[in-house]
């Protein structure tokens, strides 16, 4: 699955899935441009752990709630590479409240963020991808479930796989293929911004069938299948990656393998 | 001859454009706090003052800002320290 001679751009690159997906990425040949938000040190750190995979590897600051950032950020990567063959909008950010108490600034902040930046950087990144190219752009659960004070990330999402399928279409004759892929929550710094009880994690594994919490590493190797030629024909999809979560409507505890049960004496 | 505004009152813009208060409300006992100042508000502030500066204003530094005061003097110590 080699992506060797790719030049990808991956937002919100340096920490958590970003991180992960960057370095994945990186072990398969492509070199990595890796926006990151304020933490210039983070992104650094990440950039010399994928240039260990003898890839070169680039970082921009740029923050995505403005666009001109964003077009500043797509003349670098020009000027520099003098094209793109991956995209992975991955970079988020949300404000925690419940829908009665979002402000329009809270609002604007995490749509501007999660959704048109998203909409904002596959324009300019399409116009790079001169061979066609791959778009993926990371969701999560809440665009579907409801969870506790993520209504303006759910919505934001909501927006990111509705783009992802309008996206599909109309750059399929370009050659650019556009999916999403969708995870439960992960295992992150970022996660602790949505709860402060530390009981979550051990209560998500045990509600979890495949019997572990979702890694960044799970997103990345999705992504990576995404970019991967075997990915041809798969179009505006939104692959969930939660062990099996969402499918259960109630708290799931695995019974553990009882056999082969018959229903009829 | 073209004379830069001081950091106080580059910052002092910057936080009332975002919180959308009158530029008098600034004083140098006013917390974030008292200026209405949400999460978002500072994130945003932070943003835009390392925008402005070329900085970055590391989280362990917010720890010792008390008021505005406290804030540009924090700015101040970054700066000063980039052009060492």
């Amino acid at each position: 699955m080699s992506l060797e001679g790719k030049v990808a751009l991956i937002t919100g690159g340096s920490r958590g899935i970003g991180r992960a997906i960057t370095l994945r990425l990186a072990s398969e040949g492509a070199d990595v441009v890796i926006n990151f938000f304020r933490k210039r040190d983070t992104a650094k750190d990440t950039a010399e752990a994928a240039h260990s995979s003898g890839v070169t590897a680039h970082i921009i600051k740029a923050n995505l709630a403005e666009p001109e950032k964003i077009d500043r950020m797509f003349t670098e990567i020009e000027e520099r590479f003098g094209r793109l063959d991956i995209l992975v909008n991955n970079a988020a950010s949300g404000v925690a409240r419940s829908a009665m108490e979002l402000n329009s600034d809270a609002w604007d902040w995490t749509m501007n963020v999660n959704a048109r930046a998203a909409l904002l950087c596959s324009q300019r990144a399409a116009a790079l991808m001169k061979d066609g190219g791959v778009i993926v752009n990371i969701s999560s659960l809440g665009s579907r479930l409801v969870m506790p004070i993520y209504t303006a990330v759910g919505v934001s999402k909501a927006a990111l796989e509705a783009l992802t399928r309008y996206l599909a279409i109309e750059l399929a004759p370009q050659g650019i293929r556009v999916n999403a892929v969708s995870a439960a929550a992960v295992e992150t710094e970022a996660m602790r911004l949505y709860t402060s009880d530390p009981n979550i994690p051990r209560s998500m594994v045990t509600s979890t069938p495949a019997g572990r919490m979702v890694q960044p590493e799970d997103i990345a190797g999705a992504v990576v299948f995404l970019c991967s030629d075997e990915a041809a024909l798969i179009r505006g999809q939104v692959i969930i990656i939660d062990g099996g979560l969402s499918l259960t409507p109630l708290s799931y505890t695995s019974p553990g393998d009882r056999g082969v049960q018959n229903a009829s004496a | 001859m073209t004379v830069s505004p001081s950091v106080e009152e580059t910052v002092k813009k910057i936080v009332t454009r975002i919180v959308r208060k009158q530029e008098g409300e600034f004083k140098p006992n006013a917390t974030f706090k008292d200026l209405k100042a949400d999460s978002l508000d500072v994130v945003q502030i932070l943003v835009a003052v390392e925008d402005t500066y070329d900085i970055e204003i590391p989280d362990d530094e917010l720890q010792n800002v008390s008021d505005m005061e406290s804030f540009v003097a924090c700015i101040e110590r970054i700066i000063a320290n980039k052009n060492t």
